[in-house]
């Protein structure tokens, strides 16, 4: 897929709209359709134990859901590629994440908007191209049209500016693990401005580039339904007492603004 | 000057208006020489207490009229327009929106004929534009038929740092806060009768909601503690409390969950359970915990990450 598929699906969810809270049959149609959109007629296969998303039961706030991937140790070394889709959500594919030679997929971890009582799904992809998909259901509403930004002034103070942390690493080939924080609104564009009757245009993270000493970690295509200042947790693989290395994302959001930061991964503690 | 406002303000209780059948008056106390406080219910908006769950009110001079928030619907503020009217002929010339939330400008619709200047923070109408359809949405599912007549209406008159409502023998002194509660908190400052009414930068008894800045609303409470006022209204709680004491139990909640959420953040505990791990000490000390304490220490986590 060389072009993020949100338009296609938004059209797609809005012609299936239901107001009744779905049975599973539809829940099931309706991931059947998604499927179809995002990966054609590739089989997608139950991924059983080998692939897993963490997220709480119900979310405090829908805003703000945190969402983990876990790739089990037998796959994770064939893994290139992880998608996230929310079914319910008005643009359902919130994440695709393309992983480079630096990436270590057992884990990857984000936070979204969720939009009603949804499925989550996670779609891990071989490199041989099998599919692997996971679900778990997750009740949460009105995260998408939610009101963002609870101090306006500092989100436009500090926007495209970026952050790490780095756990604290014991032993040399011990995965990098990594905390990105990206001040960005990711606006959905679902809020109405009741004056002028104006929606709010949408601007959001469009990609995501992370680099370890310039080779890739992944390349995220992402959407509106990731939360506002995006959160990204993933570990770079290991590549020995890495005092010389350096970590570089670089976003371009939806109003083609681009950003880049980078930081020295902290040397590991001489045993 | 003093005694003479204070004349002006006991001659105001003289009912001068007839009571409009269509709207009973919202009951309503004088707290002081002519400011009139309705105390909202405890609890979360719903169709039986037609979103009155704030504190909300209105202040009179010799002139003029001031609301100092319209309530959390159009029935309410219809209903505190007739507490006005049962009480003075007064023009309602102004109409103070003390931040965005629903439960205090809902109302603002039922004041439109009066052709008042609505008073807002400069960045309330940023808010408004954010939140406001939300809001309606919201209030139209948790009140029904109850909501008719509710309408974002936007500020007209704007404060970015200081503003005086001269009311007639009688200033207000507004001020417009750092984000705290929200990024657009109002407070108000009768000099006559030495009342500061902080609206939601001060909870009483109900759990404070952080929806600005948590390190900004303890920086606020610092400053507004030092406002030399005998008295304070907050936006929930009890109508009148001695000031700056009331500011205490707010003090600590917050402070608690600023100290033990950037312990949480320090000690990788994720965004969604943070919460069971901060401020445990506060529960059974507030109404409403469970309802607002872990959207709170969300709201905190995802602020104080960036230090």
């Amino acid at each position: 897929m060389t072009r993020f598929t949100s338009a296609l699906l938004v059209v797609l969810v809005l012609g299936g709209t239901a107001r009744a809270e779905p049975s599973e049959a539809e829940r099931a149609a309706r991931w059947a359709d998604l499927k179809h959109a995002i990966f054609g007629d590739r089989v997608v296969e139950d991924a059983g134990d080998r692939v897993a998303i963490d997220a709480p039961m119900r979310a405090e706030d829908a805003a703000l859901v945190p969402v983990a991937i876990r790739v089990a140790q037998t796959l994770a070394p064939e893994i290139r590629g992880l998608y996230l889709v929310i079914d319910n959500n008005p643009s359902p594919l919130a994440a695709h994440f393309l992983l480079g030679p630096m990436a270590d997929p057992s884990e990857i971890a984000t936070r979204v908007r969720i939009d009603d009582y949804t499925y989550l799904h996670a779609v891990a992809e071989t490199a041989d191209g099998r599919l692997y998909a996971a679900a778990r259901f997750i009740k949460a509403a009105g995260g998408c049209s939610a009101p963002a930004s609870k101090d306006q002034a500092l989100a436009l103070e500090r926007l495209g500016k970026m952050k790490v942390n780095f756990a604290e690493r014991t032993k040399p080939d011990e995965p990098v693990k990594v905390k990105l924080l990206i001040s960005h609104p990711n606006n959905s564009g679902l809020q109405m401005d009741q004056v002028t009757r104006n929606y709010i245009p949408p601007d959001f993270l469009q990609n995501l580039d992370v680099t370890y000493n310039e080779q890739s970690v992944f390349r995220l295509e992402s959407d509106v339904s990731i939360s506002e200042d995006p959160t990204f947790n993933f570990s770079v693989r290991p590549t020995g007492p890495a005092s010389a290395g350096v970590i570089t994302a670089e976003i371009i959001d939806s109003s083609q603004r681009r950003f880049s930061q980078s930081w020295p991964v902290p040397p590991t503690p001489q045993m | 000057m003093k005694i003479s406002t204070i004349l002006a303000a006991v001659g105001l209780l003289l009912p001068t208006v007839s009571v409009d059948a269509e709207n009973l008056p919202l009951p309503m106390t004088e707290i002081a020489a002519g400011i009139f406080v309705h105390n909202g219910v405890q609890d979360e908006a719903s169709a039986a207490n037609e979103d009155g769950i704030a504190n909300i009110g209105f202040i009179v001079g010799a002139d003029a009229v001031a609301v100092i928030d319209p309530g959390g619907s159009f029935a309410e503020g219809a209903a505190l327009r007739a507490a006005i009217r049962a009480r003075t002929d007064r023009p309602i010339r102004y109409v103070v929106l003390t931040h965005v939330h629903p439960d205090h400008t809902f109302g603002a619709a039922a004041f439109c004929g009066d052709h008042p200047d609505f008073v807002g923070h400069a960045r309330l109408p940023g808010a408004l534009a954010q939140r406001g359809d939300y809001y309606l949405r919201r209030l139209r599912i948790a009140l029904g038929d109850g909501a008719t007549g509710s309408e974002v209406v936007p500020p007209t008159l704007l404060v970015s740092d200081r503003l005086d409502l001269d009311l007639g023998g009688r200033h207000l002194s507004l001020e417009a806060h750092g984000p705290a509660h929200t990024d657009n908190d109002l407070t108000i400052f009768d000099e006559n009768t030495r009342t500061i009414w902080l609206a939601d930068l001060l909870f009483v008894d109900r759990i404070p909601a952080i929806d600005g800045n948590l390190v900004g609303w303890l920086k606020e409470l610092d400053e507004v503690s030092g406002i030399p006022a005998e008295r304070a209204v907050p936006g929930h709680g009890s109508i009148s409390v001695p000031w700056p004491a009331a500011a205490e139990p707010e003090r600590r909640y917050l402070e608690a969950v600023a100290r033990e959420t950037r312990a949480a953040i320090k000690a990788g505990i994720g965004i969604a359970d943070a919460w069971r791990h901060v401020a445990n000490s506060e529960r059974g000390r507030w109404l409403l915990f469970d309802d607002y304490h872990p959207r709170n220490v969300t709201a905190a986590y995802k602020e104080l990450e960036w230090e």
